[in-house]
Order: C-alpha cells, then structure tokens, then sequence
C-alpha cells in the first residue's frame, strides 16, 4: 500500500522557488496498476521519484505498507527500495560495465541473496533475453536494454514497481511489448504498478488514471481507486 | 559483502585499461624502491662478512704523529693485560712515484708500509692467481695497483723510485684488505715492506704519514680493549676502534643511504599517487550514473565506496607487485653490468631482499588508497534522483571528509617518516611536496591566464585548444604537475652539472694555481725556490707558505669554555686536526670583519680565526685558545675575525693564521701553491724532475684530480638524471592515462565539431596546439622551478656564483613539448578515426 499525505515539492530555480508538485494526498491500494499521465513539466516523475524515496518531499509524508519513509535515513531507504520497490527508467540506466546477467543480478547480490545468479537467468528467460545474458548494455538494442531494466526491476520480487516512461525511447513494437510485459507481471505476480506516460494509448491498459498537469492532479478516471481531493485545487 | 566483491571485480575488469598507466607509475615507484634498498642491502652484507678484513684487524690504533715511547708503553700493557694475540703495524702515507728508468714522469700513490703479520684478516689480492706473501715485500719489493702501471708505463718486473730508494714491481694489487672503501684517494695504492721505508728517506718532520697498529684479541676483550685504549688516549690524538665499531659506522651510513635513497622511489610513487587522486576524482565522475542506479537499487554508500577502495586497492597491488618484478628484473641486470670488476660492489649478490619487496608493495597500496579515498567521498554525495533529472551533485566538503583529508595527510608523513627513517625528513618530503605543488600549481595558473589572450586568436583550432585548456573535468593542472615536476628534476640537474664544471674549468684557467708542492722541508725551502725560480722548469706564481698541524685542545672566551680536549671533542669538527701557517699580512682573498689584523712579529701568540668558526663555535676578539701543536701546547689570544673568499684558491685559505714570532722554530713543513706548465709533457717533466731532487715532496696535480671530480660527478649526474627520467617518465604515463580518461569527451566534441563541419585536419591540429602549448607550459614550470633550485643549491650549498645555461633551459621546454605534443596526439589517434554518427548514437 502507496499513501501520500499533503505531499508537495518546491526546488528553487536559479533564485526563484518553483513548485513542481502542489500538496496531493493519494492512496494507492495493494495490486492495483495506476498510470500517471500528464504533459512534460506536470511533476509526473517528481512523484515517482518521491514515492521510490530518490527525493524528499518538501511537505508531507509518504508512506509505503504503513513506514512514512520520509523519516529514514539514505541507507534505511536504500534498503527499503531494494526490498521492496522495483524501478524501471525511460533511459534504462542500465549500468554500462555489467553484462545484462548480472544488471539483473546486482539487486539481489545487495541483499545478499545466494542464488542471485540462477534466478536471474530465469528472469532474463522471463523477458525473452536468455540468449543475450552476457552481452553488455551497449551490444543490445533499446528494447532489448529495457527488457533487462524489467527484468531488474523485478529482481527481488518487490511488491511495487515503478516505471518513468518506460516506453519513451522505445519504437511503438518494443513499447507494446513493454507493456505486454508489465501487464503480466502486474496479472501474474499481483504487483503494484505506478506508471508514468505521457501516451494516453498506454495509460488505457492501466487500472486507473490521474492525469497531472502544472503539478495538479487534474483528473482522476477510476472506480476502485479511493480518490483523495488534491489540496489547493480551485 | 559477496556483492562488494562482486562489484569489485567486475568494475575492475571494465576499468582496468584506462586505469592501467596511473598504477603503472607506482609500480615504476615501486620498482625504485626495491631495487635501492635491495642493493643497498646486498652490499651491507658484504660489508657486514668482510667487516674484519675491511679493517684487516679485530682493534686499530692509528696517529698521525709518530708513536712516542709513552704510547707504545702503553699499547704494549694494555695488549698484553686482554690477551692479544698478534700484532703488527704499518705506516701510510701519500707520495709520489717515478720510473727508475728516468722517464720524465711522475705520479702521487698512496704508499701503506706493512710488516710480516699484514693483514690479520683478508688477503691482499693479485693479479694472474698470484698469492699475497710478506716474501714478495722484502728486500725492496713493490706491489701496485694496475691504474699505476699504466700512469707510468711500466709492468711488473719494472723498477719504480719512491723517496730517495728503488723498489722492484712484483704484483699487481686487485683486492687489498684494510683498504678505507668509499674514501677520497690521492693516487693508487703502492705497498712495500716497512723495513724499507727508512730508506725512502719520506718520514720527515710533519709528514702526513698515518700510523697504525693492527691487533687480533679473543672476541671478548675487544670491546674492553677499545674502551681502554680510548680511556688511556683520551688526552692525546690516538684513535682506537674494533671492526665493530668500523661495521656500526659502515651500517649507520648504510641505514641512511638506504632510507634517503628510498624516499626518491617515494617521490615517484607520491607522483603517481596525485595522478591517482585525480583520475579518481574523474572516474568517479564519470561513474555518477551507474553510482546512483546502486544507490536505486538498495546499495548503500559505504557498500559502493567499499567496491571502488578495493577496485583500488586490486589495481595498487598489481601495479605494486610489476613493480617487484621489475625491480628483479634490475636487480638481475646488475651483476651483468658490473662484469668483471674488482670493486667490492661485484661481490654482492644482488638478490631481490624480501623486506624490501613487502615495503614497496605496503607503501605502493598504502599511496593507493591514500590518494584515492578523499576524491572516492564524492560517493557520498550522489544522489539516486538524478535518474529522473539531470541534477549536478555539489561536491560537498563536510566535517567528515575534512577528517579524513587530515587522516589521509597524517598517512602521507607516516609513510614518508617511515621510508626516511625520521618523522623530521618525513614531514619536509610532504612539506616540500605540498608546498612545490602548490607552486607549481600557481605558476600553471598564471601561465593558463597569460596565454588566455589566444582564446581570441583568428586560428580556429588555437582557439578551441586554449579553451580546452581551461575546460571543466580537464586534466591541464595534473598534467602540468607531472611532467613539469620531471622536467624540473632534469633541467635543474643538468643546469647544476653545466654550472659546476662551469666554476672548475674557471678555477684552473688563467692564472690560478693547477699544482700544489706538499712536505717541503724546513731545509729544502731554499732549494725549492730555487728550483721554481728556474725559468726552464716552467712554474710560476708560486710562493711557499709555512704550515703547522694543530689541533684545539681548549677555550676560553666570553661564549664558549671548553676546559679539557674532551668537551672540544663534544663541539664536533672543532676537535679535527687543522692546518695552520703565520704571516704578516693578509691575502687578497681575506678580509677582516672583526678586530684587526697585526703588524710585524711578536713572540706574544696571536691568533686570526675564519668567520665559519667564530661562528658556528661562538670564538670571537679576545677569546683565547689553547693549541697543540705536535705535542707543544701553545695559548692564544684571538686577534681577528677573517672572511675568506674560499673560491679563490690563489692564496689558499687558513681557518687559523698565526702572528709570526710565535711559530717560526716550531717544527714545520712548507706548501707552495703554482701554477705548473701547461703543456702535459712539461708537467709531467717538471713533477719528475722536482721529486727526483726532492724526493719527499708530493706534488698534487689539479688537472688529475679534476678528472677524477668530473668522474665522480658524471656518475652522480647521471644517477640523479636517471631519477629524473624515471619521474618524467612517470610524467609521460600520467599524460597518456590522462588522456585515456578523458577521451569520451574529446571523442564527443570531435564528433560534434565534425558534424558541423571540421575536417579531420583541422581537428589534429586542435590536439597539436593542445597539446603544444600545455607540454610548453609544463618545461616552463620545471625550467621555472629549475632556476629557482639552481639559484638556491649554487648560492646555499655548492656557495658557487650562480649560472643560468639559457641553452638547458630552452632545450628542456622545448623537449618537453614535443614529448607532450606528440603522446597527446598519439594516444588521440582514435579520436580523429571515430565516425561522427556513431560517437554521437552511442552519447
């Protein structure tokens, strides 16, 4: 369970505070899949960043499974994302000097799990790249890279993933198969899956929607999903 | 922790190749270290076997005056009382040697009278499988080194003359024990029978001959013995020491040699160290991405920063463990070079010394990590949401890095402290580190700010390169450190060496003496003069100047009251034995700064003291000392202070001149500086004819002994230039690692400057001026700091006038350059290759 109260996100721009995100309190439920849409600039990966712990909020609190994470420490967050949070960029972030085994191996190797390496391959399998395991980031294709991201992602079997425009530097048939697979992890594993797009196409195969825009959240298109009343909103 | 070392070795693997020429440096650091200390130690072993044979007893006694009948009563007691078992003695002094053949040549030796018993220990070693017998001595025999030999063109069998006798050559000297090793030598080492040394006619009154007396005692008494000795002679000028006591002294110098030596391996692996500093500082920056997926996906700092120490760590024992094998490899080669020398050196065995190996691979680590920990901080500070936007991470200095920077700096001195053996050294080699960095780090600034105003020139690609220059992330202040450090270390080192033959060759020109008359008799004063007067032997300037051999043996002044002979001794070189003469007037190179200098004679003692001993001991006007002049104790008043101009050798230099009246019966021998023929045949002619009528005098000749220095001081020059190559060398590494390091960003811009438009030469050109101009400001800032070193070792140390060889200075910038220009561009050559699409893909 994601709960964010009165989160809000002020950085200053040259001398000038900027707000990018304005207070939002939202719930998010065990196993739902929410896609956050919006133009480029609305806070979508702000939010993102705040709920995985990357940044803090300058208000509010955020909450994963009942911990406000905005009290821990870098290193407890450290720990929390690796247990429990699986992220997925729009630019991979794969890191250049591992091969795609051990990206994905890396995760589980920080929590000191020991068979990190079989279980890799079997995630590997799972997106379809056994054949390229011991290739570097740099000798696959960009979908083939986001594959292995996916694959790290779910390294640890983290009940939340996390994924900022995980198709935006794809071409419409990698993308479709990102999707393809993200849709079954949420189905098979029952994963909570927030995900940020600006590609209104994509956020349809989600559960629900909240289309932000100047840091408001502006539309909310879902039944199940408790919807909580951005604050400040007129 | 699997995941650290995971991490380890998997970004080692990535990482190493650019990586490679900065752990290259430690190791060639390492390699220095190692070898210096394993030579050093192999050759102290040697001495440390050969300890009793160095001296060629158990105990020495040795005097520079004959043994008077007190002494010997003594020695002979107290040999007796600890159970000596054998004796015997031999006498040393200079002379010169002639061809009894009547060639006109002459040549100064060492000649070492030896009796029956010589030597306790060792051998006398001889050419052609000849063995050493007391049999070859007798009867006028000779035995002389080789270089003799071929000074006069003579072989064995060949009668020489020595004094007023004939001695026949029956061997040649390789090997000799009780040989002083490391010690200035007047000429080769002649050895004849002492029976026949009265006949030389050479032991006159205050000739230089060394006395000594050579015992064998049990192992037990032979420290009480000295101890006796030294008790009994306290009062008198008798030294007495054991083997031991040779090997203490022998080893102490070792240990420092060793230590010092050392430190110039430091100086490389400390280079190599800075260059690790900030190719650290670069890699880290360019690892900021993967480092802050790590950070995304649960690693913790300390974990990632564990990863890049042990990286580190992984890369210093490598480059530290090449370093062991080259020095192997060295060690190896040296038997090879020394090929069948006789020198002491060629009985080391020169193997690789284990604690040498563990020392160089300690510290190669040590400086690794060292060096690398404070730039590794920035771990610290990259954060995991610079993935969602581009974010730059301030380097943030908080307390905790201020911490380490001091642990780090207080690591650096204890490694230092460690290598020299002395917290005091360890402090000024980083004192002198940070400080020289800095400097150099100022003279790089104001030169990048000097040559700014190229940035506007019309060229397209001097522009861009003097903009490199000063581009963020770049590499300009480690380059101009390195290599200007070697070029400093070479250009100051040959301008010192042009500087000082410079100031030799000046010495003997002109009219300045070139030969030097010793032991002249009282009774030949005469007919010496007469003899220089004699136009057809071709001397001139010369003049005979009385001299006396004395020893201070109290003081009595205002700031300093030393009673008795011991607390001179406890004033360090006040107790050595001077050479002393009286005139009535002063030189052209004295000048007098305190007192006056006296008119005419007077029986009342007198005395003028040089200002370095008024004052280092605190003697001044009105102080009285107490003399021992052979024997006759003699008290007197200081008079005057003198400055001497010690470079001009005309007129020599006295640290004592006394008031005539008070010396003038005392026993006395004469010098005469001159100046000799030029022509070779004619000196050599008018040495012979010299000896052959005064068959004691000794005749030094500058010209020998010039060739001799120049000899000694092209070997240290050539070491020093070596070290200096082996830190320019390092320079070099550092450059290309350098622009390893930082090629992706050379290979972006030059893709982009080819996209819009620039044509592979323009772009080779840019690299060229780049290159250029930062090896020119490299060979300025060591030619800079090189006058600085020069100014300060001529007028400090060497107290030579100061030189500047315009041509060095030049040679070595310009060297430097193109050193720079061309490993710049050739280990760019990718990035002129590179097709711009691709680079550009790949960003």
């Amino acid at each position: 369970m994601i709960e964010l109260r009165e989160v809000s996100k002020t950085v200053m721009s040259g001398t000038e505070p900027l707000t990018i995100l304005h207070p939002l309190s939202i719930r998010i439920g065990r196993g739902r899949f929410l896609a956050v849409v919006g133009p480029s600039g609305s806070g979508k990966s702000t939010l993102l960043g705040l709920i995985a712990g990357l940044d803090a909020p300058t208000s509010g609190s955020v909450l994963i499974d009942g911990v406000d994470i905005t009290r821990l420490d870098e290193d407890r967050l450290a720990k929390l994302r690796g247990e429990k949070i699986g992220f997925v960029f729009q630019f991979f972030h794969l890191i250049p000097s591992l091969t795609a085994l051990e990206n994905v191996s890396v995760p589980m190797e920080i929590i000191g799990l020991r068979d990190a390496r079989q279980r890799a391959e079997v995630l590997l399998e799972e997106v379809g790249l056994t054949g390229r395991a011991h290739h570097y980031p740099s000798q696959l294709s960009g979908g083939e890279q986001q594959r292995v991201a996916l694959a790290r992602a779910l390294a640890n079997a983290p009940p939340i993933v996390l994924a900022d425009e995980p198709t935006g530097n794809l071409d419409t048939t990698n993308g479709r198969h990102i999707m393809e697979l993200l849709r079954k992890i949420h189905d098979q594993r029952g994963t909570t899956i927030v995900l940020v797009t600006h590609d209104a196409e994509l956020a349809s195969l989600a559960d629900s929607r909240m289309v932000l825009r100047d840091g408001r959240v502006v539309e909310m298109v879902d039944h199940d999903v408790p919807m909580a009343r951005a604050r400040g909103e007129r | 922790m699997m995941f650290v070392l995971r991490m380890a070795v998997r970004e080692t693997r990535a990482s190493w190749r650019r990586l490679l020429f900065f752990f290259l440096c430690i190791a060639v650091g390492v390699a220095a270290i190692v070898t210096l200390r394993s030579v050093i130690q192999s050759v102290r072993g040697v001495f440390g076997r050969e300890a009793k044979s160095l001296i060629a007893a158990d105990v020495l006694l040795s005097t520079n005056a004959e043994w008077t009948p007190d002494a010997r009563h003594t020695i002979d007691r107290r040999l007796a009382e600890f159970g000596a078992t054998e004796r015997t003695e031999s006498v040393e002094t200079p002379t010169m040697s002639r061809p009894a053949d009547g060639r006109p040549v002459a040549r100064m030796v060492e000649l070492r009278a030896v009796q029956r018993g010589f030597p306790l220990y060792g051998t006398v070693g001889l050419q052609d499988g000849q063995i050493y017998s007391y049999a070859l001595l007798q009867h006028h025999g000779v035995l002389v080194r080789p270089e003799l030999l071929t000074a006069l063109g003579l072989k064995v069998g060949d009668q020489i003359k020595i004094g007023q006798s004939l001695f026949t050559i029956r061997g040649v000297i390789t090997t000799e024990a009780g040989r002083r090793v490391g010690g200035f030598s007047l000429g080769p080492r002649v050895l004849i029978d002492d029976e026949d040394l009265a006949s030389t006619g050479l032991l006159g009154v205050g000739s230089r001959a060394r006395r000594v007396v050579l015992v064998r005692v049990p192992d037990d008494s032979i420290q009480p013995l000295v101890r006796a000795l030294r008790r009994d002679f306290r009062e008198q000028f008798v030294s007495a020491r054991s083997y031991r006591s040779n090997d203490d002294e022998v080893g102490r110098d070792f240990d420092r040699a060793e230590n010092y030596l050392s430190l110039v391996g430091l100086v490389i692996v400390i280079l190599g160290g800075i260059a690790i500093s900030s190719v650290t500082r670069v890699f880290i920056v360019q690892k900021i991405h993967s480092i802050a997926v790590l950070k995304c996906l649960g690693a913790r700092s300390t974990q990632i920063m564990v990863v890049y120490v042990l990286q580190v760590l992984a890369l210093g024992l490598a480059g530290s463990l090449l370093g062991v094998l080259l020095a192997r490899g060295t060690l190896a080669a040296i038997p090879l070079a020394l090929g069948a020398s006789t020198s002491i050196l060629a009985e080391a065995d020169y193997g690789l010394s284990w604690s040498a190996a563990a020392q160089g691979v300690t510290i190669g680590i040590l400086v690794s990590l060292l060096f690398s920990v404070v730039p590794l901080m920035h771990v610290r500070n990259v954060k995991p949401s610079l993935l969602l936007r581009d974010e730059s991470t301030a380097n943030r200095r908080d307390w905790t890095t201020f911490a380490v920077m001091a642990l780090v700096s207080l690591g650096l001195v204890g490694v230092a402290a460690w290598q020299a053996a002395s917290l005091r050294v360890g402090l000024a080699v980083c004192g002198g580190f940070a400080g020289l960095a800095f400097v150099l780090q100022l003279a790089g600034r104001m030169l990048i700010a000097l040559i700014a105003p190229l940035a506007k020139s019309p060229s397209f690609p001097l522009r861009h390169a003097v903009l490199h220059l000063s581009r963020p992330g770049n590499q300009t202040r480690m380059i101009l450190f390195a290599v200007g450090l070697g070029a400093f270390f070479v250009i100051g080192v040959r301008s010192l060496q042009a500087s000082l033959l410079k100031e030799f060759s000046v010495e003997v020109s002109e009219d300045a003496p070139d030969m030097f008359l010793l032991d002249i008799q009282r009774g030949q004063a005469d007919g010496v003069r007469a003899f220089l007067a004699d136009a057809t032997h071709g001397a001139s300037h010369a003049r005979l100047m009385p001299v006396l051999r004395a020893r201070v043996t109290g003081v009595s002044g205002r700031e300093t009251k030393l009673d008795t002979f011991d607390d001179v001794r406890a004033r360090g070189s006040l107790a050595r034995e001077y050479t002393i003469t009286y005139r009535d007037h002063l030189e052209p190179n004295e000048r007098i700064i305190d007192g006056a200098f006296w008119r005419g004679a007077s029986t009342e003692p007198e005395v003028s003291v040089e200002q370095g001993i008024h004052e280092r001991f605190k003697i001044s006007v009105g102080d009285s000392l107490r003399f021992d002049i052979l024997g006759r104790v003699l008290n007197a008043r200081v008079s005057s202070v003198r400055e001497v101009d010690w470079r001009d050798a005309r007129s020599g230099g006295f640290m004592f001149v006394f008031r005539p009246g008070s010396l003038d019966e005392a026993p006395q021998t004469f010098i005469a500086p001159l100046k000799g023929p030029n022509d070779p045949a004619a000196r050599a002619r008018f040495q012979h004819d010299l000896v052959e009528q005064f068959p004691n005098v000794s005749v030094i000749d500058f010209h020998e002994i010039l060739e001799t220095v120049r000899d000694i001081m092209s070997k240290v020059t050539l070491a020093v230039t070596v070290v200096g190559g082996l830190v320019l060398f390092s320079g070099a590494l550092i450059l290309i690692g350098a622009v390893a390091m930082t090629k992706f960003q050379r290979v972006y811009e030059a893709a982009v400057l080819k996209t819009l438009g620039a044509n592979t030469r323009t772009i080779a050109k840019m690299l060229l001026f780049e290159y250029g101009v930062l090896g020119s400001l490299a060979g300025i800032v060591g030619s800079l700091g090189a006058v600085g070193l020069t100014w300060g070792v001529s007028r400090w140390a060497l107290e030579i006038p100061w030189r500047i060889f315009a041509g060095e200075h030049i040679g070595g910038v310009a060297l430097t350059a193109l050193l720079v220009a061309a490993i710049g561009v050739l280990s760019s050559l990718d990035v002129l290759k590179n097709k711009p699409l691709a680079t550009l893909r790949a960003e």
